[in-house]
């Protein structure tokens, strides 16, 4: 404690290469421990909002596409919207007051049953299947009317290949970067949905340390998500260069 | 296989194509007739706008929302193509009727290799598996003279050249022995050795095959070039039609005849080139009369009031007995403008 700063902090960086994050002022507790299980439960729960948010939205926004200009794609696309605008503990708490509290179909809280999963995935996945939905949306539009959609449609390929096999193949390149971004936002976006539903995850973790000034913690749980963050934006990185491979030389 | 036989492959009757636009109907395609054999090529000419790809794609029910064909018949060897479902029209295209477009650097998905796109033609419609589709792309391929094809076949779009990928385009379309081949302006992207060349490729299958040809283009050069017979539009209707020979000796319409005048040579584009003063009129006024009457040097007030109809020349003419047709009054026995003789011998 009595080195210079530069000494504390050079010691600080040796113990973070042997994950090595200090002790928890409360517990006494190593961060690391502390951190680790909790962190598979965050990213569990991020990766089931993942599941939504790509499903919903890609499914959505070709949808929309399709039909573009109709009832069913302005539908859609006000419905974005909305899901887009709504702040995620608040959707998390309406659909425990409709189906735990009204209806009695799902438990409040929890983590590790399938029925616990439900609630926190749609809170979770809803935002970003707006976001992906729209980004889905505009770059199926700007691929639908190229001349190579119509050659697939002149050689006899059915309408739902055509879609699904030509156009979408093209959308899809700008729609992994956006599903990238929205995988980091999630490990955020875990705080509130893990207090919401009370899961044990690095959200519900992070706030309780500084509830408690457990400075430690806090600091183990902030590097940990930043270099997730990292980590993911960089296997974005490789698999858009892979898709883009072929057209970038274009 | 390529008889000298000629049965008719596919009749347009009065085809009728709009486009529902907030701004009201635009009429496209507004009553076009033709009809094109076995072994034998149609010419389709006219201005840009006049409604010669609305009129293909009409043919190929490619045509995509707000478009939709409102009247008429396609037949197609006899069968009523427009009597169709979705599903039989997706099975014809690319087999019993196939296009080619003007874009070859478009026109190929960038996301497959050109092998996979040839390839997935031959499995859609022969029921090919991968391996044996995946040959007969290959031999489409040296078909239409890709040189090096099992190295090609691997390759994407972009790294083969404008006239290489349209011959990609043109083995896609011919990979399922198609009855009609449409080429909408297939060498207007392309520079002048590689068009003859391309032209020359479809002669040359056309002979073999025996498959029936809708040329579409700008261009008179590629129509005496390549058409047995031809059709002129302006503004979505067919003003004139004839046999390739006729129509150069002796164009009867004044809107044809505006079109050979003006150009020196064969191989310039119409485009290019304002032949005619003044423009197409705009589809959502179209005159009630004649729609060249604003251009047309011979135009009376009769022909300003009303629509002449497509007919074989009755007056006016030397040779009555042609094949020929045209939409215009001069020929009719209706006409009682200034004798045009001068201008439409002047033709001769
Ligand atoms: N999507 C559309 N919406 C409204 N009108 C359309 C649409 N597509 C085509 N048209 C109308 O159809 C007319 C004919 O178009 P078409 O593409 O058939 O012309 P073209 O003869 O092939 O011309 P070009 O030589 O330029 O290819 C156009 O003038 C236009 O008014
Ligand atoms: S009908 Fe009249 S206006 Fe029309 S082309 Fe003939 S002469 Fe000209
Ligand atoms: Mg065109």
């Amino acid at each position: 404690m009595n080195d210079p700063l530069v000494v504390q902090y050079g010691r600080f960086l040796g113990d973070l290469l042997l994950f090595n994050l200090g002790e928890s002022v409360r517990t006494g507790q190593p961060v690391i421990d502390i951190i680790a299980p909790r962190f598979f439960i965050t990213v569990e729960l991020a990766l089931w909002g993942m599941v939504v948010a790509v499903t919903a939205g890609l499914f959505f926004g070709i949808l929309s596409a399709t039909y573009r200009n109709t009832l069913r794609d302005y539908g859609t696309m006000a419905i974005a919207v909305v899901g887009l605008s709504m702040p995620n503990f608040w959707l998390g708490l309406l659909l425990i007051y409709w189906f735990s509290i009204q209806l009695g179909w799902l438990p409040t809280s929890g983590w590790g049953t399938p029925a616990q999963v439900i609630m926190p995935a749609i809170t979770m996945g809803t935002a970003g299947a707006a976001v992906i939905a729209r980004m889905t949306r505009s770059s199926m539009l700007e691929v639908i009317d190229q001349d190579y959609v119509r050659t697939a449609r002149a050689k006899g390929v059915k309408e739902n290949l055509v879609i699904y096999k030509h156009a979408f193949r093209n959308a899809m390149i700008p729609v992994v970067t956006v599903i990238g971004l929205q995988f980091g936002y999630f490990l955020s976006g875990a705080v509130l949905t893990e207090n919401v539903f009370a899961i044990n995850g690095l959200g519900r973790l992070v706030v309780d340390a500084i509830g408690q000034r457990d400075f430690p913690v806090v600091q183990g749980t902030v590097i940990v998500l930043a270099v997730t963050f990292v980590f993911v934006n960089f296997l974005v990185d490789i698999a858009y260069r892979i898709l883009n491979k072929r057209i970038e030389l274009n | 296989m390529a008889s000298n036989e000629q049965t008719p492959v596919l009749e347009v009757e009065g085809l009728r194509t709009s486009f529902f636009t907030p701004d009201g109907e635009v009429k496209a395609v507004d009553g076009v007739d033709f009809s094109v054999s076995n072994n034998e090529t149609l010419g389709i000419v006219g201005e840009s706008g006049s409604g010669k790809s609305i009129t293909s794609l009409s043919v190929m029910q490619l045509i995509q929302h707000p478009g939709k064909i409102v009247g008429g018949s396609i037949r197609l060897s006899g069968d009523d193509l427009l009597k169709k479902t979705k599903q039989q029209m997706a099975k014809y295209r690319g087999n019993r009727l196939s296009m080619i477009f003007q874009e070859p650097m478009t026109s190929l998905n960038p996301v497959f290799t050109v092998g996979h796109q040839v390839s997935e033609a031959v499995r859609i419609h022969k029921k090919l598996g991968k391996k044996a589709a995946w040959q007969e792309a290959i031999r489409m391929l040296t078909l239409v003279g890709i040189p090096a094809p099992e190295d090609r076949a691997k390759r994407y779009p972009h790294e083969l050249s404008g006239g290489m990928r349209q011959r990609v385009m043109i083995a896609i379309a011919l990979s399922c022995d198609p009855e009609l081949l449409i080429a909408d302006e297939p060498t207007t992207a392309l520079d002048v050795t590689i068009q003859a060349q391309i032209l020359e490729l479809i002669k040359e299958l056309q002979e073999k095959s025996g498959m029936a040809v809708l040329m579409i283009t700008h261009d008179l050069g590629v129509i005496a070039e390549t058409a047995d017979k031809v059709v002129v539009m302006y503004a979505g209707e067919v003003v004139e039609q004839a046999d390739v020979k006729t129509l150069f000796t002796r164009p009867l319409h004044p809107y044809t005849q505006g079109l050979m005048n003006a150009i020196p040579r064969h191989d310039i584009d119409l485009d290019e080139l304002e032949m005619i003063p003044g423009t197409v009129p705009s589809p959502q006024n179209m005159p009630d009369g004649c729609r060249f009457a604003e251009r047309c040097p011979y135009a009376t007030d009769f022909c300003i009031e009303n629509h002449p109809e497509l007919a074989s020349p009755s007056n006016n003419v030397e040779d009555e007995n042609t094949s020929g047709q045209t939409r215009c009054w001069i020929y009719t026995d209706e006409w009682n403008g200034s004798n045009p003789t001068k201008g439409v011998a002047a033709n001769q």
